[in-house]
């Protein structure tokens, strides 16, 4: 996988690369993706889920609940007056 | 050795192997009815979860995973989260941010992962009772290298709930020890309907025990595997003969495919699940909040995930992107079903399907260091095809090699029959002489 390639889909990720990483995982990727084209021979198939058994869908009645405690969920967190603290959206 | 004697040892025993990443304060084991460790990736209120990341350092989860849970109402005392590799990426244990647990057997080598730090604790300490995770290997791989028995249930038996996901259509929760009588015991504790993790709630009852009477090995099974392996594995067919259970060899075209379609797999559900991990909510926090939106979140990102977690969500990213999803996401989809039926078949005609576990002895960590990823994917090529069919299986130490070092191997049961998985270890176990590690703390 060429470098700008790797580029783009960090910058999707979330990831800044150095330039070490970026060699080192364009070489790595070539390599994997070069594994991976065994699966252009393996044979289709009819039928396939994303889960590998059935499931079903589970509803509870929508009554509301507190299983956990808020206060507990902030704790650790970076908070001021009760909201939680990130970076500007503007 | 009583359990307050065992709690007292913890830190000297971790000093020397490093199968934990957190030790309980307790000193005395009171009224606990037996002492069990979890894997580092699962939430529990009194430890920090790191699931073996820098990133997560310093995150105290609020609540208990469900398998937790349900170990303590069981009279359990959790006395330490093992180590792990990095979310459960790798098949060594080498890839963790805090240090690399070491095999019982020989210092110098691997426990196996990324469940490396609970079969470590099995294989250490006699009765010990280790949580583990498996999404491609990670339970049965380490128990192979530790000469210990595990046990991966059937995806879906044992609630995710508390899980910090590594693939959500793979991940399972098993359990590592060296008595194989525990296997059974406690996936019972875990297991059953949680209706916080909807997977867990199509389960039937586990089944009644029933005596292993035949197994299918697949053509090709031994092949590509060391010359150690393909002995002890030998001999463990021939024992099982033995034991009067029949052995057939068996075609299974599809499994070949099985370790691409699992990383394809794994890393496309892995670069999603962990984008929630951004310096905000969990771990590292605190960052710098003149940064623009995103530059702030991918300033975390870059700082605080480890190597083969930024490759395996590089990969995983690519193979979900448009143009190549189809090629590599919907085809490994087709090949986890194909396999799945392909064991299907094989399973109306056997009790379970049995292969070496890993296809070499733990190698040593200076071979490691050189492997290629590609190489050490391809280390998962017998445990990777129950994972991704979601079946359920167990390894069972089988011989050991000219330096003493552990070989398993691995029996595949049909979705929901662990009964036959318990019954074949404890069986197994009756006739096979182990080889215990010698442990001087």
């Amino acid at each position: 996988m060429d470098r700008e390639t790797v580029e783009k889909v960090a910058r999707s990720a979330h990831l800044k690369l150095t330039e070490e990483e970026l060699e080192k995982f364009s070489r790595d990727l070539v390599d994997i993706l070069g594994y991976f084209a065994m699966l252009d021979e393996a044979p289709d198939c009819e039928g396939f889920g994303i889960d590998p058994i059935g499931v079903a869908d589970v509803l509870r009645d929508d009554e509301p609940r507190m299983e956990l405690d808020p206060d507990a969920l902030l704790e650790g967190m970076d908070t001021y007056d009760n909201y939680v603290r990130g970076p500007r959206l503007l | 050795m009583s359990q307050t004697s065992v709690l007292s040892s913890l830190s000297e025993i971790n000093e020397k192997y490093r199968m934990f990443r957190t030790i309980t304060s307790e000193t005395d084991a009171g009224d606990a009815k037996f002492l069990f460790s979890a894997k580092d990736n699962l939430t529990s209120k009194d430890m920090e979860t790191c699931s073996g990341s820098r990133i997560l350092e310093g995150y105290r989860p609020p609540f208990d995973a469900t398998s937790i849970a349900r170990m303590r109402e069981a009279g359990g005392l959790l006395v330490g989260k093992t180590n792990m590799d990095e979310f459960g990426f790798g098949t060594f244990s080498t890839n963790s941010a805090f240090g690399v647990p070491r095999n019982p057997y020989d210092l110098e080598r691997s426990c196996g992962g990324s469940s490396g730090g609970a079969a470590c604790a099995a294989a250490v300490m006699e009765g010990h009772v280790a949580i583990g995770v498996s999404t491609g290997g990670s339970i049965c791989c380490p128990a192979s290298f530790c000469g210990v028995y595990g046990i991966v249930p059937t995806y879906g038996r044992v609630s995710r709930y508390g899980l910090l996901d590594y693939g959500n259509s793979l991940d399972k929760i098993g359990i590592i020890s060296s008595n194989a009588s525990d296997l059974g015991k406690y996936v019972g504790i875990m297991a059953g309907a949680d209706p916080r993790d909807p997977t867990s709630c199509v389960q039937p009852a586990i089944g009644a025990r029933r005596k292993l009477e035949s197994v299918a090995v697949p053509k090709g099974a031994a092949e590509g595997v060391s010359e150690a392996v393909r002995k002890a594995f030998a001999d463990g067919l021939e024992a099982l003969k033995g034991m009067g259970v029949d052995v057939e060899t068996v075609e299974m075209p599809s499994l070949k495919y099985a370790i691409p379609a699992y990383y394809v797999i794994a890393t496309s559900e892995a670069s999603t699940n962990l984008a929630r991990y951004c310096g905000m909510r969990y771990g590292h926090q605190y960052g710098d909040l003149s940064l623009k939106f995103d530059d702030y979140f991918t300033s975390f990102r870059s700082q605080y995930f480890g190597e083969e977690a930024k490759r395996r969500i590089l990969l995983g990213t690519f193979t979900r992107m448009v143009g190549f999803r189809d090629r590599y996401y919907s085809k490994a989809r087709m090949v986890r079903q194909s396999i799945i039926g392909e064991y299907r078949s094989v399973l109306r005609g056997c009790d379970a399907v049995l292969t070496p576990t890993m296809p070499f002895v733990s190698p040593k960590f200076s071979d490691i260091s050189i492997m290629t990823p590609v190489e050490s994917y391809k280390a998962d090529i017998l445990t990777g095809p129950p994972n991704i069919a979601g079946m359920p299986h167990a390894s069972v130490p089988c011989g050991y090699d000219g330096d003493g070092m552990p070989v398993g191997m691995q029996f595949v049961a049909d979705h929901w029959d662990e009964g036959v998985l318990f019954s074949a270890a404890e069986e197994w176990e009756k006739n096979f002489d182990a080889v215990r590690p010698e442990v001087s703390i």
